[in-house]
Formats: structure tokens, sequence, C-alpha cells
């Protein structure tokens, strides 16, 4: 038996558990769920509709079929309704519970939070955090949610790199009026003829992307009136970065 | 050559509907009812696999994105098996990656989900038309195949020798044979085969060389 710190590594131990969360929790992966939910029902829908239209041209109409696709058209735009009104729980903004927020300790726990996934990237997860930053007044559970989609999508475009000098850094700085959270790679950066789509819904560059995450997160930060942006990282690499307005909470 | 297939027999086509969505699942088979085409449905490529025979004839309606063994994977296990199964691919919105990398993995089609029902039937005759062409043509091939392993060894060397064009004096002197006895040995040929003309034969040759694995 080895001392009890390799536990931390196991799949049920700390770490493993961290890991879990921070899969789950990454905003593309639960967009990537709902998009792929509603098409199912509508395409339930479309079908027996359509079904119902070359039911009615045949000569004898059996009434009990035609019921029978009207009840299951009914059923899955209900289904579908439930999974729109889940969605727009998730975004809703009144939902925010704004607290005074130190933007560097949130910054902290998502690096604790992507840290293990960073080890299973071959990435070093770097800091340089600002000091004397002012609060913000934000839902800090939503705003690492954006912060944490950037840095897995950071991991993400370092795979195609070779392994070694792999590198994602966190940083703060005061940007005017505001406080500014970016997320750096020194992978291969957004290539010019995709920069303008990559906010665009349902656009990705990955095989098995939603094209979501962006999106939502923009959603997010604009609903506690900030802003998301990217720029090339220098002298390569993406940066993708969050200005958040420092202002006292109302 | 051991051809101890069972002879296939012409069962009716049949249209397997794979989708782990039981409500897509089955209004695809009530609209596909509605026009007379007969489906099966299934919820996983696990369950598809356990029950696929290769002498089955239809198409396959394949959903891209599922758990536990995806829609690409079920391909390419059915690609590792030789399968000839003309499969359509069913995609949501944001799985036409998925879709490009079904096509060049030699899909049939695909369709973006939801779909006009007249695109599915007709992308569903088409693949089903396909499928009845490759396996005409494979029978067609299997029976070729069986008159070429009816040739005893020497008759066989014979026929590779008329392929390279070989006249009967050279080959006489080639296999230590009269020259009568090689004539004896090109009739039979010749008769076992099928052929109409050198030409003729030595086509087959050539395509069934072409098919060996």
């Amino acid at each position: 038996m080895q001392s009890g710190v390799s536990d931390e590594a196991a799949p049920g131990g700390l770490v493993g558990r961290m890991l879990h969360v921070s899969r789950l929790a990454t905003l593309g992966e639960m967009a990537a769920g709902v998009a792929h939910e509603l098409n199912q029902p509508l395409t339930a829908i479309a079908n027996y509709a359509q079904a119902c239209d070359r039911l009615l041209e045949q000569p004898a109409v059996d009434l009990q079929d035609l019921r029978t696709a009207l009840r299951e058209i009914t059923d899955q735009a209900v289904r579908a309704g439930q999974i729109i009104r889940r969605l727009r729980v998730l975004a809703r903004s009144n939902d925010m519970h704004r607290a005074t927020t130190d933007v560097n300790d949130m910054v902290n726990e998502v690096a604790a939070l992507a840290r293990a996934d960073a080890g299973i990237h071959n990435v070093r997860l770097a800091l340089q955090l600002a000091d004397d930053l002012p609060p913000v007044a934000v839902d800090p559970v939503q705003i690492q949610h954006v912060i944490l989609n950037l840095v897995r999508n950071a991991l993400e475009a370092l795979d195609a790199d070779a392994a070694g000098n792999r590198v994602v850094t966190l940083s703060t700085s005061a940007a005017g009026d505001a406080v500014e959270v970016a997320v750096l790679d020194n992978g291969p950066g957004v290539a010019a003829d995709v920069r303008d789509l990559i906010f665009d819904p349902f656009f990705s560059t990955r095989e098995y992307g939603t094209g979501l995450g962006l999106p939502i997160s923009n959603t997010i930060v604009r609903a506690h009136g900030g802003s998301l942006g990217y720029r090339a990282n220098s002298p390569r690499g993406a940066c993708f970065f969050i200005h958040i307005p420092c202002q006292p909470v109302t | 050559m051991q051809h101890s297939k069972p002879q296939a027999q012409p069962q009716a086509p049949t249209v397997f509907v794979v989708d782990d969505d039981e409500a897509v699942r089955n209004s695809i088979r009530f609209l596909l009812r509605s026009v007379g085409i007969a489906t099966r449905p299934l919820s996983s490529a696990a369950e598809f696999l356990a029950g696929y025979s290769p002498y089955q004839p239809g198409c396959l309606v394949l959903d891209v994105r599922m758990p536990a063994m995806s829609g690409l994977e079920l391909q390419q296990q059915l690609n590792l098996r030789g399968a000839t199964i003309p499969v359509i691919f069913i995609t949501g919105h944001g799985d036409i990656p998925m879709a490009v990398e079904a096509m060049q993995q030699g899909a049939f089609d695909f369709l973006q989900k939801p779909f006009r029902d007249q695109d599915l039937i007709d992308r569903i005759q088409k693949a089903l038309a396909k499928d009845a062409q490759v396996r005409t043509a494979l029978r067609e091939q299997d029976r070729i195949q069986a008159r070429f392993d009816s040739l005893t060894p020497r008759e066989r060397e014979v026929l590779g020798l008329m392929a390279k064009g070989m006249p009967n004096k050279v080959m006489a002197a080639e296999l230590g044979l009269s020259q009568r006895t090689v004539e004896i040995h090109r009739a039979r040929v010749m008769e076992k085969s099928g052929a109409t003309s050198l030409a003729h034969l030595v086509r087959m040759y050539m395509d069934l060389e072409r098919a060996a694995p």
C-alpha cells in the first residue's frame, strides 16, 4: 500500500470527482444535450404529421391510425416544451445570484477544478493574476462555468500540438472600468476564415463540438453587462477574454 | 476452395431503423408503413449487430449519435465484416462533421433531422435498388466461381496459361504434355467454365482474380 496521497487520483478520489464535475458542468455539453434532445421530438412530430398527410390521401382512411399519430404528435410537442423550459431555466438571467466577488478567487477555483483535466491533456496550467483588482458583482457559479468552458476549449485546441510545451494561461487584469479574465493558449489559434463564425450557434471546428459553448457563454456574460471576445495570442495561439464591469451590488 | 454458403434465398428486403430514441424510431416506422415499407426498428447498434445476417437484403437507417456504440462505430464494424448493406445516416444539427466522416467511410447517404418524408422514402428506395444490384452481382460472381472451382488442378494450370495467351505448342512444352492432351484440357476448361470464347473466359478469370480477397 502506498501512502494515502495517491488515493486522490483514483476515480472515486477527490481528483476523479472533480474531473467528473468539471465534465458535467461544462456548458457546451449541457447545451449539446439540449439541442440533440430537442431535435428528437421535432423529428418524430414531422414524421407523424407527414404520415397523417399520406394516410388522408388513401381511399379508406383508418381513423385509429390517424388518432395514434395525432396523440404521438401531442406527446412529442409536450416533450419539446419541457426541454425548452429546461433551457430557459439554464439561461434566464434573473436566476442570477449576484454577489460581490473577488475575480482572482473565482479564477483560482476554476484553475483547481481544471487542473486534473489539464494533466490528462498534457497541458501546464499557468496563472497570471493582477493584484488590487476591484471586486465585481456577478453570479460566481455562472461566470466560473464560462471560464471553465473557455479553459476546456483551450485544452482541446492544444490536442493537435506536440506534447511537451502545451500551456494554458489564466490571467486577470484591469481593463478600464472593467476587469478582464483571459484564457490564453499556445496552440494553433483560430483560423482567420472562421474568426467571425466562432460565436455563431452550431458552428464548431471540432468533430464532436456542438457549436453552443461560446454562444451560451456570450449570453451569460452579456447578462452580467460584460462582453466576451477573441484576439490572437502572441507569439501564437488563441486568447479568449471576458470583460466584467466593476460595479457595486445594487 | 470451399463454397458452403447457403444459397441466398430471394428474401424480402428489410429496412432496419436503428435509433436510441423510441419516439423517433416509432415515428419512422409509422411513416414508412403509411407508404407500405416494412421496417425493423432497433434501439441500439448492439441489437442490430446481434441479429445481423449478410444474407438479409435491405438497407439500414442509422442514427449517428447514440450512447454505447455510435452510428459511426457500427458502420466501422460493418465495414470490417465486409458488409455491403447500404447505410443512410440520420443526423442532428451539430453532427455534420460526423456525417461527412460517415460519407467518407462509404455511407450511402445522410439526412438531417427532421427530414421531409419524401427525401427519406426516395433514399430508401435508391438504397434498396443498390443493395439488390450488389447482391445480383455477387450471386453471379459466386456462380462463376463455382464453375471455376470444378476445374482439376491440371485444368487450372492450363487456364492460367491460356489467360496469358500462350499457344498450345508452347504450353505443351511448358507442361511436359502432348499437344493433343493440352487441346483436351483446353476444351474441358471452356466447357466447365461455360465460356463462349477465349475472350469471355479471360474476362471471367480476371474478374474472379480481382474479386479474390
